[in-house]
Order: structure tokens, then sequence, then C-alpha cells
């Protein structure tokens, strides 16, 4: 086993574990988690394995394609997190609103 | 104050304005209008240069935006039973001789609500060229992003109903609300109209106003609006 795969193996092995501390409430997480788990050890083991399935798609090298398809995942991952930004700050902005309204006040002294 | 102008509220939306906010405040006082001052903010003393006023006053804890500033001042002016409601910039460039004409306007055209124009006949504005190649080109993003054609889009001089006021939920917090106003006036059918107003650009005005390179975030904003909303 080389140096490189040492090093994956145990990021992904602290990666699920702390996965499945935070998830481990229900049972399809719990696979997902496995399968993400045993996925990534696979290709990591047998790095070949992904060449074959790339040049079924047509594309030269595995490692190319982990490169294609970790794009469009974190492409994804952005959108994702830009959405609930949004929500986030909507329901701020009413929290601020409500507030800044409940305290409105009138300026002039009333005699 | 009389029976008429008493149930018009303008919303004055401000950040940092301390040293202006006074004197636009109290020309529209002197007009008999209710005024609902919204400071998103500030850092200055916004609130003391107001003090013996009667405005109402409203304060955002955190700065959000003058799109939210704005929600914020109609929510409350509905509340405070508004018939008809303003905005209406702090900073000094709007005449405000012009929104009795804006509400006649609105009266002849029945409309929702009002848009202030610098571009339509009538209007007199000393802007700089550049400004104006910026507005103009502004205008056409507006009309991409919300399928309404203004003459000005950024114009923040508007008078509406308290029907139309009802509809308006601006989420936009920052610049892009002058576009998602246009969007609502167009999804919820209310009939709209344009009127010509005057801007004076002061030398204060123009260095607190928006730079014109800040069209190009507005840009990415307004795109990120139509993908979001």
């Amino acid at each position: 086993m080389s140096p490189i795969q040492i090093i994956l193996i145990s990021g992904v092995v602290f990666i699920t574990l702390y996965l499945y501390l935070r998830l481990r409430s229900n049972l399809i997480d719990a696979i997902l988690i496995f399968l993400f788990f045993g996925g990534a050890i696979f290709f990591i083991l047998f790095p070949d394995a992904t060449t074959s399935i790339a040049q079924r798609l047509g594309v030269k090298r595995g490692v190319n394609l982990v490169f294609y398809v970790t794009i469009l995942f974190l492409f994804f991952l952005i959108l994702k997190l830009y959405s609930r930004i949004r929500k986030l700050e909507k329901k701020f902005t009413e929290i601020v609103r409500d507030k800044g309204i409940e305290k409105a006040e009138f300026l002039e002294k009333k005699q | 104050m009389s029976e008429i102008t008493s149930s018009i509220f303008v919303i004055v939306p401000c950040y940092n304005e301390a040293t202006v906010i006074r004197d636009t405040v109290g020309r529209l006082l002197a007009k008999g209008y209710q005024v609902v001052v919204v400071d998103d903010a500030s850092l200055d003393n916004t609130k003391d240069s107001l003090s013996g006023l009667a405005v109402y006053y409203i304060r955002h804890e955190v700065n959000l935006g003058q799109g939210a500033a704005l929600q914020t001042g109609i929510e409350f002016a509905l509340q405070a039973g508004a018939a008809r409601l303003v905005t209406f910039d702090a900073d000094g460039q709007h005449d405000v001789n012009d929104i009795a004409l804006m509400m006649e306007l609105l009266d002849k055209e029945k409309a929702g609500i009002v848009f202030g124009s610098r571009f339509l006949t009538g209007a007199s504005a000393n802007i700089s060229l550049s400004r104006k190649i910026v507005l103009r080109s502004a205008r056409l993003v507006n009309y991409f992003a919300s399928g309404i054609l203004l003459t000005d889009a950024n114009n923040g001089l508007r008078v509406m109903t308290r029907d139309a006021a009802l509809k308006m939920q601006i989420t936009e917090n920052r610049s892009t609300h002058s576009a998602q106003i246009q969007d609502m006036v167009r999804q919820n059918r209310i009939s709209y109209a344009e009127c010509p107003v005057n801007i004076s650009y002061t030398d204060y005005s123009r260095r607190k106003g928006l730079k014109n390179i800040a069209s190009i975030r507005i840009l990415y904003e307004m795109i990120l609006f139509k993908i979001f909303r």
C-alpha cells in the first residue's frame, strides 16, 4: 500500500466516523454513509477501477473522470449553500424588521 | 395638517445621512405628510439629528440594505393605516413638490403605483453623461429581470395606493429591490404610470449615492435574483 492510500483511507475513516456520530439517528443515513465509505475505500485500493469506468464513458483516465464529477458535485453544493444562505437571510431580515417595528417611536415630544 | 395629506405616509430609508436627513424630513413635514424614517443601522447620530420632529422613527439593529428598509417602512405604514405610500430618498435629491403631481397622476390614471422618472420630458436633472449611460443600461437590465420597461428604473421616488402596497413583499434587501418592485407590479397586474420628477444632484448625493461601478455588483445580484427567487 502506497503512502497516499494510507493518508486517503485515514481521511475517509475519519469523515465516516464523524458523519456516523452526528447522523446515526436513522437507517437510511447509516446506509448512505456505509456506501460512501465502501465506495471510497474501494477506489482508493483499486484506482484502476475508475479508469475502466471512465473509458466506458469516453474519458481517458479515471483521475480525469473523478475530477469532472467532483467539479459538478462541488458546484451543486455551492448552489445548495447559496439558497440556504438566502433562506437564512430572509428569516434574519424578518426578525430585525419585526423588532424594529415593535420599537418604533414618534420623536415629537407630546406636550 | 389637512385631512388628505395626513393619511399619506412617506417612507424615507436612510443609512448614515445624519447631515441631511433633518432637512429632507423637514420639507416633507411642511407639506403635511406623515414621515416614517427607517434607519438601517446607521453609524452616525441619525436619531439625534431628528430629535423633536413629528416623525416615526424605526431602527434596524443590523444593516440590511435599502430594499429591506423600504419593506419595513411599508409594513409599518400599512399598520398605521396609510391610504397612500410614498418612497423618498433621504439624501435630498428629490423634490417634495413632485409628490402632489404624482398623486394627481395616480388618481387620473387610476393606477396602483406611479414611478418617478428623471428622463421623461418635463423633468429637470443635471446628470453626468456616465451616469446617464449607466442608468439607461440599468433600465434594460431591470426590464429583462422584471418584464416592465420604465424610463428610469432606479428612481427612488414612487407613490402607491394601499392596495398596491399590500402586495409588496420586497425580499431583495439590497439594490435589486427596484427590479423586484417592478416584478411584483407585473406579477400582481398592478397598473402603473410614470411621472416626470426633478432630481437635484448635489455634491453630497453624488458622493453618497451608488457609484457607477456598483452597477456591476447589482447586475450580479440581479442574475441571482432571477435564479433563486
